[in-house]
């Protein structure tokens, strides 16, 4: 019977595929076996696999450092193989496997892969990065005092891109130095599409912030979006750039979303005095084209800061206690 | 020139009267005006230092409350002291304070009946000779000449305006007419020759309510002082005329006491600025001194007028956002003194008004004076594209009751013209 030998790694990743139909096979170091592997602590004769006919059968040939089944200590002494067996030996691994070995069904393209190769399709990728370009030209407007002209916001306009850009940039050599396709352009593309929803979003937060109180309690469901997008970003990169299975694809960007924002939360609370003199108050105001909700009356308005009195009373209260 | 010297004589006799005068005044009082120290228990060495002097026969000794704030502050971490004319040194106690006009009396053990300063009934004409006396820098006890020039107009709380040096140091200081009574208590200067004093009447007024019975504790005599206080002076400002000013094309309250004022700038000067600003402050020309890293009892109001025609609405706001970072309270205070702030904000428009604004209300409590709060405003109209009002106070040493009576009347009389 045909028998099929798969070079492994530790992490069952394929190194070589052998196609045997003879009755005796040799694995080892030397260069008269039919399967050569270069592993300095395999044996030059190693292993010995021997079809009786019926089944087939593998032996240590008393090598030095001895073969075991995966997840097993016996040395492997004429051992019956079953589709699918992985034997170490050495630092390396071989897997058997029989041409009746099933296999998984196969994957349809979903919808979504031509989604993400949209995302770099020139037209898109042109689209979003000018998109970028001109929201990253408008807020650094916004935030100079002073009167700019265009050459004055171009410089940083195109530094701020060039430093977005590095990030799918460094994905992309990532995932071509672990010997994946590097998918540049669709990295760059997802990217900066993910960067332009986070944009809006912040706008969008500013505009909630402006238009409620602090009456109102689900202020937080606004500064999740920017984690889910982080997460959606995250996701894509390690989607495109990696195979991965779903749940490790899911640890790896919760993990990365943890990094980023838990790691931003810490160094702001590194640097928060331990009393701050300073009142802390939601500060955002915005044109009046962005106000939507109508306006309270100052009995309201006093009536609500009344509550203030009694929270502040109980915080000295507490404090005189410790 | 027979004139000029006759002229010249007067003035020298005159001068060298005064000098006489002085010197005989000191002589005999001597004996009633000591050093004020408070000695840091940890490092047994003097922290601070004033003057003080008697004003009973049992040993009650007079003084400023802010030469020993802080023992009245801490008092486990110091001791008071006092060194007398004769190099005497020994402990006293604190018996009473006045927060509010920075007044103390401390008690002194005495073995026999002593002379003291007697303080004076009426208060002194204006022009009338008056001395000084106190120790200055540590130097050693000295008589300063001067002159009454009657209270000082721009202070709520009644305050001696005094020409003469009052250097620090002769804080807690006698100053005496002619008589050797007490018409005064040295407390702070303002450079050459302007110093302030307190009035006698504010002193006979503490040792009278001591003798008929001293405070349970001092913490809750000052608790009730500056409610007190604050009660008085809110209550004063709510009844007065708020006038309405015009600034840009806002109207904005300004308050018509003498002890409020107002000062304003802009930069209608430079013309490529791209947003034209002005600002007008008022605030109270006082504060009360607790310790020297915590005061009360101020009073500020700013106003802030910005237009502009030269840039679009978004960035003209984003520009005016930019400067409410920067906000602080009006007094100094700490972590043992204050809770940190709480702050609340809504878009508020007054009823019959037509101005809406972002409002925020922060406050914070004091701790050791229960009832008692900083409090700070600052409304921004977000009803026009191209300008804006920001209109803003704080108060610091203030109740709930009265802080919210004032914002309610600070907010509906803010509005366009």
């Amino acid at each position: 019977m045909e028998l099929i030998i798969e070079e492994i790694t530790y992490g069952h990743k394929l190194l070589g595929r052998h196609k045997f139909s003879s009755n005796n096979i040799t694995i080892g170091r030397g260069y008269d076996n039919d399967v050569i592997i270069s592993d300095p602590h395999v044996c030059a004769d190693h292993l010995q696999l021997h079809f009786d006919g019926e089944h087939w059968f593998v032996n240590d040939q008393g090598s030095i450092n001895g073969s075991y089944l995966e997840g097993r200590k016996n040395n492997i002494i004429q051992h019956k193989i079953q589709s699918g067996d992985i034997i170490s030996i050495g630092k390396s691994q071989v897997r058997f496997v029989f041409p009746n070995h099933p296999v998984v069904e196969s994957v349809t393209i979903s919808p979504f892969e031509s989604m993400i190769n949209l995302a770099r399709h020139p037209f898109v990728l042109a689209l979003s990065m000018l998109l970028f370009a001109s929201i990253a030209c408008w807020i650094i407007d916004l935030n100079n005092a002073k009167e700019v002209t265009a050459f004055q916001l171009l410089v940083p306009t195109i530094g701020l891109m060039l430093g977005f850009a590095l990030w799918p940039a460094c994905v992309a050599l990532v995932s071509h130095l672990t010997k994946h396709d590097a998918h540049f352009w669709t990295q760059i593309g997802i990217s900066f599409i993910f960067f332009n929803l986070m944009w809006l979003s912040d706008i969008f937060e500013n505009i909630v912030q402006f238009n409620t109180s602090s009456n109102f309690s689900m202020i937080w469901l606004i500064t999740i979006i920017p984690l889910v997008l982080a997460f959606g970003l995250f996701w894509l990169n390690c989607y495109v750039g990696f195979h991965m299975t779903p749940r490790r694809r899911n640890v790896v960007s919760v993990g990365l979303v943890v990094l980023l924002f838990g790691g931003s939360f810490v160094i702001q609370m590194s640097k928060k005095p331990d009393f701050n003199p300073r009142p802390q108050f939601n500060t955002t105001i915005m044109s009046p084209s962005f106000l939507f909700t109508p306006s309270n009356n100052v009995q309201s308005f006093v009536s609500d800061s009344s509550a203030l009195f009694e929270q502040a009373a109980k915080a000295a209260e507490k404090d005189k206690k410790d | 020139m027979k004139a000029l010297f006759a002229l010249l004589l007067m003035c020298i006799s005159t001068l060298s009267f005064a000098v006489e005068q002085a010197e005989e005044i000191f002589k005999q009082l001597a004996p009633s005006l000591y050093q004020i120290r408070l000695i840091d228990k940890a490092s047994g060495e003097k922290s601070s230092i004033g003057s003080g002097f008697q004003i009973s026969s049992d040993g009650l000794i007079a003084t400023n409350y802010h030469v020993i704030s802080g023992y009245a502050r801490h008092p486990n971490k110091y001791n008071i002291e006092y060194l007398d004319n004769e190099g005497n040194q020994a402990a006293l106690s604190l018996r009473s304070v006045d927060v509010i006009n920075d007044l103390a009396i401390v008690q002194r053990d005495v073995t026999s009946e002593m002379s003291f300063f007697d303080i004076a009934e009426l208060a002194p004409a204006k022009g009338e000779e008056l001395y000084s006396l106190g120790n200055p820098h540590d130097l050693g006890m000295i008589v300063v000449p001067g002159t009454y020039n009657g209270l000082k107009n721009e202070s709520f709380n009644d305050r001696i305006h005094f020409t003469g040096s009052v250097n620090s140091g002769m804080s807690g200081g006698p100053v005496v007419n002619k008589n050797t009574q007490v018409v005064g208590i040295n407390v702070a200067t303002s450079g050459n020759q302007i110093g302030f004093l307190v009035p006698h009447d504010k002193l006979l007024a503490l040792y009278q309510a001591y003798k008929v019975g001293p405070p349970e504790s001092i913490e809750q005599q000052m608790a009730a002082q500056l409610m007190r206080s604050q009660d008085k002076l809110i209550t004063t400002v709510l009844n007065s005329n708020w006038q309405l000013k015009q600034l840009g094309r806002g109207l904005i309250p300004t308050i018509d006491v003498p002890f409020i004022r107002c000062w304003g700038e802009s930069n209608s000067d430079k013309a490529d600025a791209q947003i034209m600003a002005a600002v007008a402050n008022c605030d109270l020309d006082e504060n009360t001194f607790i310790s020297s890293d915590f005061f009360t009892g101020s009073l500020e109001m700013e106003y802030r007028y910005m237009e502009s025609n030269k840039i679009g609405s978004t960035k003209f706001y984003h520009i005016f956002e930019r400067q409410l970072n920067q906000v602080a309270p009006g007094n100094k205070a700490g972590k043992d003194d204050v809770t940190e702030y709480q702050c609340h904000h809504d878009i508020v428009e007054p009823t019959d008004s037509n101005i809406n604004n972002k409002a925020v209300f922060c406050t914070r409590a004091y701790k050791d004076f229960p009832e008692l709060f900083d409090v700070m405003y600052i409304g921004i109209s977000i009803d026009h594209e191209q300008y804006a009002l920001l209109s803003h106070f704080t108060i610091s040493g203030v109740a709930q009751d009265t802080s919210l009576a004032f914002l309610t009347k600070f907010m509906e009389s803010v509005k366009w013209n």
